[in-house]
């Protein structure tokens, strides 16, 4: 898990910072990483924010972003359904993408359910108490830095990193390419719609290329 | 609506709503697995989402104001970024099986790229 730990580091700086350029009080900022505990559901948030974006809209772009969830609740889900729900119910809320990659395999491999639950439970904390931890640099940074220095642009540099190994293959590259024009096009859009709109449109064409290579072959 | 207020509201909603995508088939539809169309279209979330939230601060120097040339800092900076993470994702195996996990390289790619917008408008102005 630790690797994970220092991982997450950054990324939680980033969701302080961004949080804080945005407007929100530290108080706020720090009740986001709490509650939401979702690194992209955050940023996405308080970039709409930012850009004006009316409430409706940046719910509903949070939701798609957090769509991913729903593929490890799924796969978790028969891993879990021995457990009671108050069990369930805490687990999920500790379910994150790092969380997932380092406990799916252990549940696979192992028949000692209580065991792996507790290491998922375990890691989720840790998970969580470095994303607080993170965040509250990232807030006392939003703050110090003098606006001049653009530390907001930490925001779209962390999701390059996330993003360049995502693109090794064609039809990732596609669905980068079709989102990409469509972000700027689509730029007018009233009530900041361009964003979903774009991931949409974006979502659709990797699907069709996946069903043509499919048709294929 | 006040900026604090709808800020609040927000944490609270995409915080049931994220709740909400992490509970589905851990608990609202235990006994169901996910339809394969619904798996297939998901697995491009990520990047389809992570394009659509950087590409309008990067190509915009202003709300409305494309600019896609070498005087947009943002932009020289973004690629520049984009180069060192694709450098730093290279030269690691790819062993890594989900990449919306932030990993140490992260750091070296926000470094880089802040380092070449401050310089470009130290230089520039």
């Amino acid at each position: 898990m630790s690797p994970m730990l220092i991982g997450i580091v950054p990324f939680g700086v980033v969701c302080g910072v961004g949080a804080i350029t945005a407007g929100a009080s530290p108080i706020a900022a720090l009740a986001m990483s709490m509650i939401m505990f979702s690194g992209a559901a955050q940023i996405v948030a308080t970039q709409m924010l930012a850009a004006g974006a009316p409430f409706a809209v940046i719910v509903l772009s949070c939701l798609v972003v957090s769509l991913r969830l729903m593929m490890y609740s799924a796969a978790m889900a028969p891993y879990l359904r021995p457990l009671d729900h108050r069990w369930r119910s805490l687990l999920a809320y500790v379910l994150t993408d790092q969380a997932f990659a380092r406990t799916i395999q252990r549940f696979r491999e192992s028949d000692d359910l209580a065991g792996s639950a507790s290491y998922f439970l375990g890691g989720g904390a840790l998970l969580w108490v470095v994303w607080q931890l993170a965040t509250l640099l990232g807030i006392v940074a939003g703050q110090v830095v003098p606006a001049s220095w653009q530390l907001e642009f930490v925001v779209p540099l962390c999701f390059i990193a996330i993003l360049m190994p995502l693109l090794r293959d064609r039809v990732s590259l596609l669905v980068f390419v079709v989102t990409a024009m469509a972000a700027v096009v689509l730029d007018a859009m009233p009530l900041r719609l361009s964003m979903i709109c774009a991931g949409l449109l974006g979502i659709a064409a990797g699907v069709v290329a996946d069903t043509r290579k499919g048709a294929r072959g | 609506m006040d900026r604090q207020i709808t800020i609040w509201l927000l944490i609270f909603t995409v915080g049931a709503t994220t709740y909400a995508a992490r509970m589905s088939f851990i608990a609202f539809f235990a006994r169901r697995a996910m339809p394969p169309w619904l798996a297939e279209a998901l697995k491009h979330v990520p990047v389809a989402m992570v394009t659509a939230i950087i590409v309008p601060s990067i190509a915009f120097v202003s709300p409305g104001t494309l600019q896609l040339d070498p005087g947009n800092a943002k932009l020289v900076a973004a690629l520049v970024a984009g180069a060192v993470a694709w450098w730093s994702g290279a030269s690691r195996s790819s062993h890594n099986p989900n990449p919306m996990i932030v990993r140490q390289s992260a750091v070296l790619t926000i470094a880089a790229g802040m380092i070449v917008l401050w310089l470009l408008k130290y230089l520039v102005g």
